[in-house]
């Protein structure tokens, strides 16, 4: 079997050196927050004020309140605390400016998208000039078809991010009132919770109302399909809200298939100009392009600094930040473009000063498959429980190809293909259709590139889109000599998968396959499978 | 000229109070702590809310 050079950290951690101390069984939060030195405990308790100001900055408006008693999916925001605090356990130095500089301003984003959420919304704010300028765009679209609206006056609304993903990453019990009405309404419970969760907040009229249209997008899988067939119901026929469905094709890899897939984005923005009354600006367009391009620098330049000995920037924030980035914003808000850069610049700085996430690092691994890793901090306690670092996530390996950025008319065509190619390879699509290539040799790919000896498989019980594949994966990891470690979970439905019993897979493999002892051992049992 | 003398003494006991207080209830999760005490009660709320379900 592969194996990976030992890395071993020189230097001991400030403050305690185990972090499993915090949890208790008898709460629902952690019992303390951790101490990790004066300045970086300092540093944390300004981000935590940080926090506090954005939660303080959202409520004090009188049409937010009001959200909030409206929305049952309000209260997970009562818990953002406690959902930052899961992604920093045992983070100091740049690891920890870096989780901090990243998901906070995740936050910040998704605050902003609930606000405007509320102004628009009929029952909320009722503000019909704003919500006649909004468009209601799909959670699993990459809004590339935005790019040439100007922000100011085309407000794109990824209505389902606030109300369904990001909630449930800061309370892990949320969506699960949703699943039980969707499942009362006839809906299988075997499809993957994801979108059955959005279905069931349309059913349970749980979505704000706002917008002049709609778009959504045949992404990622037949659940996600099922999903925007009621809301897109709902959302014509008893709102009146007219919704367009962008066919993207699934074999993106197939070069015959680029042109359709333009057409559908002329279709689109087409469709947007009517029911808004703006038009399309390429101007606005190119220079969210230049953003677009920058933003994939950033991110081959993280990867890059990931395949050394001393990764810098990876576990959940990674993929979390990349997922806003990228697929939420497109280009679309220059304010992505100094925190991209601050974030490359930690994470030199980190790699310059040899910087490691835990007191050893004995294996490298590619996590792959459909990931739950947002309700669990399950990619730093990876690390630092059993020293096993997660070089990159399957999300976060998306396009590495410029796009066109200079306005010429022959690039005014391309751009066409170029967001269509976007779209078509966008987050978790991109690995999850287009065949075996996209989900079995571009990990090979991976794991050469990045000198990985581990695979770790999440297994999404209700997907069927990987599943299948099981014993191709089984087969060819053997034929390689990696280790193939696959870890069974049912995305955000805590019931059929705790935490532990997510965790104890690891625990057992380590433990039979790998003969080792964890590095931290107050880790490998939390009690936090109940908490939120 | 006194009173105004004591004005930075002020502002400086005015931070540290501020600073004593946010430290530990953040240091002690009270927050959080306070919140995972409401949130039955919202639960309760949202149970209690007729909804028009639509399929």
């Amino acid at each position: 079997m592969k194996t990976v050079e030992k890395v071993v950290n020189p230097v001991k951690r400030a403050g305690e050196q185990s972090p499993g101390k915090i949890y208790d069984e008898k709460l629902k939060v952690r019992r303390r927050r951790e101490w990790r030195g004066v300045k970086d405990t300092f540093y944390d308790y300004t981000r935590w004020l940080y926090l506090m100001s954005v939660l303080g900055r959202f409520i004090i408006v009188p049409r937010n309140i009001k959200g909030f008693f409206r929305y049952r999916w309000m209260m997970s925001y009562l818990f953002v605390p406690h959902g930052m605090d899961k992604f920093t356990v045992g983070l100091r130095d740049e690891a920890l400016r870096i989780a901090h500089t990243s998901f906070n301003f995740v936050i910040a984003d998704v605050t902003q998208a609930i606000a405007n959420c509320f102004r628009g919304d009929r029952r909320v704010g009722n503000d019909k000039a704003y919500s006649d300028k909004c468009v209601i765009t799909d959670e699993n679209s990459m809004v590339t078809f935005m790019m040439g609206f100007d922000t100011d006056k085309v407000h794109t609304i990824l209505r389902e991010v606030p109300t369904m993903f990001a909630s449930n990453i800061f309370h892990q019990f949320n969506v699960m009132h949703y699943l039980d009405v969707a499942q009362l309404n006839g809906i299988a419970g075997d499809v993957c919770p994801m979108p059955e969760a959005e279905a069931g907040i349309s059913i349970d009229d749980d979505f704000c109302v706002l917008g002049s249209c709609a778009v959504q997008n045949n992404t990622t899988c037949d659940g996600s399909l099922m999903g925007n067939g009621i809301i897109a119901k709902r959302l014509e026929r008893q709102y009146g809200i007219p919704t367009f469905q962008l066919a993207t094709p699934l074999r993106h890899k197939e070069p015959d298939v680029l042109e359709y897939a333009a057409e559908e984005i002329k279709q689109a923005i087409a469709f947007v100009e009517k029911h808004t009354g703006e038009k399309w600006n390429w101007d606005t367009y190119f220079a969210a392009a230049k953003r677009v391009n920058f933003a994939t620098k950033c991110r081959i330049a993280q990867m890059e600094i990931n395949s050394t000995p001393y990764p810098q920037f990876f576990g959940a924030a990674f993929s979390l930040y990349n997922d806003t980035n990228y697929m939420g914003n497109s280009g679309r808000m220059p304010a992505f473009v100094d925190i991209d850069k601050k974030l490359l610049a930690l994470a030199e700085q980190g790699y310059k000063a040899k910087r490691m996430y835990a007191k050893e690092y004995r294996h490298r691994c590619i996590v792959w498959g459909v990931q739950p890793q947002y309700v669990i901090d399950m990619l730093y306690w990876l690390v630092q429980c059993w020293g096993v670092v997660p070089l990159t996530d399957m999300l976060s390996v998306i396009n590495t190809d410029m796009i066109a950025d200079e306005d010429t008319p022959e690039n005014r065509e391309q751009a066409y293909r170029d967001m269509a190619m976007l779209n078509m390879e966008m987050i978790m699509r991109n690995h999850t259709h287009g065949g075996y290539k996209v989900l079995l040799d571009e990990l090979w790919e991976l794991c050469e590139k990045m000198n990985a000896d581990i695979v770790m498989m999440w297994e999404h019980m209700s997907c069927k889109a990987l599943t299948g594949m099981h014993g191709m994966f089984e087969e060819q990891a053997r034929e390689r000599g990696i280790h193939i470690m696959w870890v069974s979970h049912d995305l955000c439905d805590p019931r059929v998968f705790t935490r532990q019993a997510i965790r104890d897979q690891v625990n057992s493999y380590m433990r039979t396959v790998m003969r080792e002892e964890p590095l931290d051992p107050s880790l490998e049992n939390i009690p936090d499978s109940e908490a939120y | 000229m006194k009173k105004l003398a004591k004005i930075p003494l002020i502002a400086l006991l005015a931070v540290l109070g501020f600073f004593v207080v946010t430290f530990t209830i953040y240091f002690f999760n009270l927050d959080m702590k306070a919140t995972s005490l409401l949130a039955p009660y919202l639960q309760k709320w949202y149970d209690k809310m007729e909804h028009d379900h639509y399929l």
